[in-house]
């Protein structure tokens, strides 16, 4: 039996992290990410066009802002990490109540500036927002937003990303 | 002109003139064949190991019929198309995207935008993308950049 659904307003809020990137932005990285997104502008790689448009060096494609801190294939945070897991440690809560099934609805990425070549990037999480209980085509949840904030070695924010997810139970298992 | 991976490659324009562009005004469309090869590279280029974008069997288990792509290469996808229109000198400001039906291998996607805002002064544009495959929409949602202002 499932157990009972808590407060998930208590979980709104909260200030996890900080979450570090494995590797500095760099150039392999970056070419690996253009050929897979089939992504020629030459700002990425080359360094001759890059400063044309007004960059000290090469930058990365601000689309890349999570994948810099991904856990990877390791599954691990590099060291000084926080320990914790993110603002969204609360869909293990809501799972736990009968709610098994989750899908990313919305991805919203700002980029305050681009990212350089060196470049060391972390982020702090926080759960913006939990809805009340909503019925969508696929089932009966709750849609849970994390706000993402970047930072880079200086501590300047350079960017963030809401990432919405619906934490739901599907239609099909209603009548069971 | 096709790349290895299908993924259609139009000449690269410099940056459209800024003066000339108004509401309503569409980008030209580009179009994705949807590749197992494409999705797996997209996943392992944003780090994301999920065994629902690489291992069919897993995506199976989980009722889907085949691997599908992650958010951030339907993400990174949608900046590169824009980017392709806009020229190296415009910058991404913000990327909204909603997701709807997934992109399974053997689907195209063809991605196509128009212009909702523009402000000649200060070089802003906001563009309407969509990005559809034979199920409907798999993504949707807003781009924000500057364009060079001479």
């Amino acid at each position: 039996m499932p157990a009972a659904l808590p407060d998930l307003q208590q979980y709104v809020g909260g200030d996890y992290g900080p979450f570090l990137a494995w590797d500095k932005v760099n150039a392999p990285m970056i070419r690996h990410w253009c050929e897979a997104m089939g992504d020629t502008n030459p700002i990425y790689t080359d360094i001759a066009a890059a400063r044309d448009a007004g960059f000290e060096g090469l930058v990365a494609p601000p689309t890349m802002l999570m994948a810099w801190t991904m856990p990877g294939y390791g599954a691990a945070r590099p060291p000084g990490s926080a320990a914790a897991e993110s603002a969204l440690g609360v869909l293990e809560h809501i799972e736990a109540a009968g709610y098994p099934g989750v899908v990313a609805v919305n991805c919203e990425q700002e980029y305050f500036q681009y990212l350089q070549e060196g470049d060391s990037l972390y982020y702090r999480s926080s759960c913006e927002s939990i809805s009340e209980e909503k019925t969508t085509a696929i089932g009966t949840g709750f849609f849970v937003t994390e706000l993402a904030s970047f930072y880079n070695q200086r501590d300047e924010a350079v960017g963030t990303q809401r990432f919405r997810v619906f934490k739901y139970r599907p239609r099909a298992s209603e009548s069971i | 002109m096709s790349s290895p991976d299908g993924i259609s490659s139009p000449e690269r324009i410099s940056s459209p003139a800024l003066s000339a562009l108004c509401v309503g005004d569409s980008v030209p469309p580009l179009t994705i064949e949807i590749t197992p090869r494409l999705i797996v590279a997209g996943a392992i280029a944003s780090r994301d190991y999920q065994d629902v974008h690489h291992d069919k069997d897993a995506a199976l288990a989980l009722g889907s019929p085949d691997i599908f792509m992650n958010i951030l290469t339907s993400n990174g996808l949608v900046g590169r198309y824009v980017t392709d229109w806009a020229g190296p000198g415009a910058r991404l400001k913000k990327v909204s995207i909603v997701l709807g039906a997934p992109n399974f291998p053997g689907d195209v996607m063809t991605l196509s935008a128009e212009v909702s805002a523009v402000d000649v002064d200060s070089g802003e544009v906001e563009l309407q993308v969509l990005g559809a495959n034979a199920l409907g929409a798999h993504v949707s949602g807003s781009v924000q950049l500057v364009l060079p202002t001479r």
